[in-house]
């Protein structure tokens, strides 16, 4: 098994991809899956500590994760239906009005 | 020396992505794929060199990081939404079979259920559903994808910094951490027995012995969550004016005669 320091670099490495996508694509879900992506550099960065510290808390917070993501997405993809309803595109500039 | 090693590749690592990114002028994938492989190659043989005791064998974490790397670099590149899914798959396999090789086969299994099962399918009805034709600007143009990349590798870079920081102190921290200064019930501790035979059944005891409140806590969530998002989808919400010529009802798609 690798050193958990791998993981832990891994895991700020799809952090950082998917951070990347949601500030700079404009499509909606794209920006979505991108938070999908940094979830998954949290889930192992959770692991490999719980395997640093020989214990399991680290799992069962994975655990949790996921049940977040399960929550951020229906609600994340609702709202994104929504909003291409109302305006028939999934552009994130087009509600930019919002900013003031 | 090893975090400028580090730095410089996430420099190269961002300029890859930046090259790969869509643009109206069409985006230098080749360079960007060549540009991407070396430095996720440099990485991984830095890792090997650095972190890991040179006795062992870790062929298949460094095939899937790789992969798993490269997949989420395409995920957050392709222009079509649709194949973005597709590669965001990949990603997840790629985790899973990290999990598995961290000997976390429960939640493999959970992430491989929830997401590749349930999520990406949600993603994917999404998109069929909002689907506009053709190539539009949303998707062939990137917002100040420069400063993302900046902001975000520089995050990444940081943390990097610190791995290396933490690697030089020799602290080693093992089973035997003094229950003074973690607050996490004994219970949680992992025996050897059960790294050895899977860790699904030391799971099921965290979860529904220390964590039940938490257990329960997040069926109530997902309960507000499905609530939430079903008022969200069903409300009425007035159209606004797009200048596009609005079909009237029962004329969209092609008229089949019955039968």
């Amino acid at each position: 098994m690798p050193d958990p320091s791998s993981y832990i670099l891994l895991g700020a490495i799809l952090f950082a991809i998917g951070m990347v996508g949601f500030l700079a694509r404009r499509n909606l879900i794209v920006m979505f899956l991108s938070t999908e992506i940094m979830f998954q550099g949290v889930v192992l960065n959770v692991v490999a500590f719980s395997r640093l510290h020989g214990r399991l808390t680290g799992d069962a917070f994975g655990l949790f994760l996921l049940v977040i993501a399960a929550v951020e997405a229906g609600l994340a993809l609702g709202l994104v239906v929504l909003l291409y309803r109302r305006k028939h595109t999934l552009d994130a500039e087009s509600w930019s009005a919002m900013s003031g | 020396m090893i975090p400028y090693i580090l730095y410089v590749l996430f420099a190269l690592g961002g300029a890859a992505i930046y090259l790969a990114m869509p643009k109206p002028s069409g985006s230098q994938r080749r360079a960007a794929l060549i540009l991407g492989v070396g430095v996720i190659a440099g990485l991984l043989a830095l890792m090997s060199i650095h972190f890991v005791a040179p006795n062992s064998n870790n062929f298949f974490f460094y095939m899937f990081a790789g992969l798993a790397i490269l997949a989420a670099g395409r995920v957050v590149t392709h222009p079509v939404p649709t194949y973005s899914a597709v590669y965001f798959a990949l990603v997840i396999l790629c985790v899973a079979v990290l999990l598995v090789i961290q000997r976390a086969e429960f939640l493999a299994v959970a992430l491989i259920i929830i997401y590749a099962g349930a999520i990406l399918v949600t993603y994917a009805f999404v998109i069929m559903l909002a689907q506009q034709s053709g190539a539009v600007s949303t998707d062939t143009r990137a917002r100040e994808p420069l400063m993302a990349i900046l902001v975000s590798f520089v995050i990444a870079g940081a943390i990097a910094g610190k791995i290396e920081q933490i690697d030089a102190v020799p602290v080693k921290l093992t089973a035997q951490v003094p229950q003074a200064v973690t607050d996490v019930p004994i219970e949680t501790a992992l025996p050897a027995t059960e790294m050895e035979s899977g860790h699904t059944k030391a799971i099921g005891e965290i979860m529904f012995g220390p964590y039940l409140v938490v257990v329960e806590l997040s069926g109530i969530l997902l309960l507000i969550a499905m609530v939430g998002a079903i008022a969200i989808s069903r409300k009425q919400v007035p159209i606004e004016d797009t200048g596009e010529p609005k079909l009237p009802v029962g004329q969209i798609g092609r008229e089949v005669p019955p039968f």
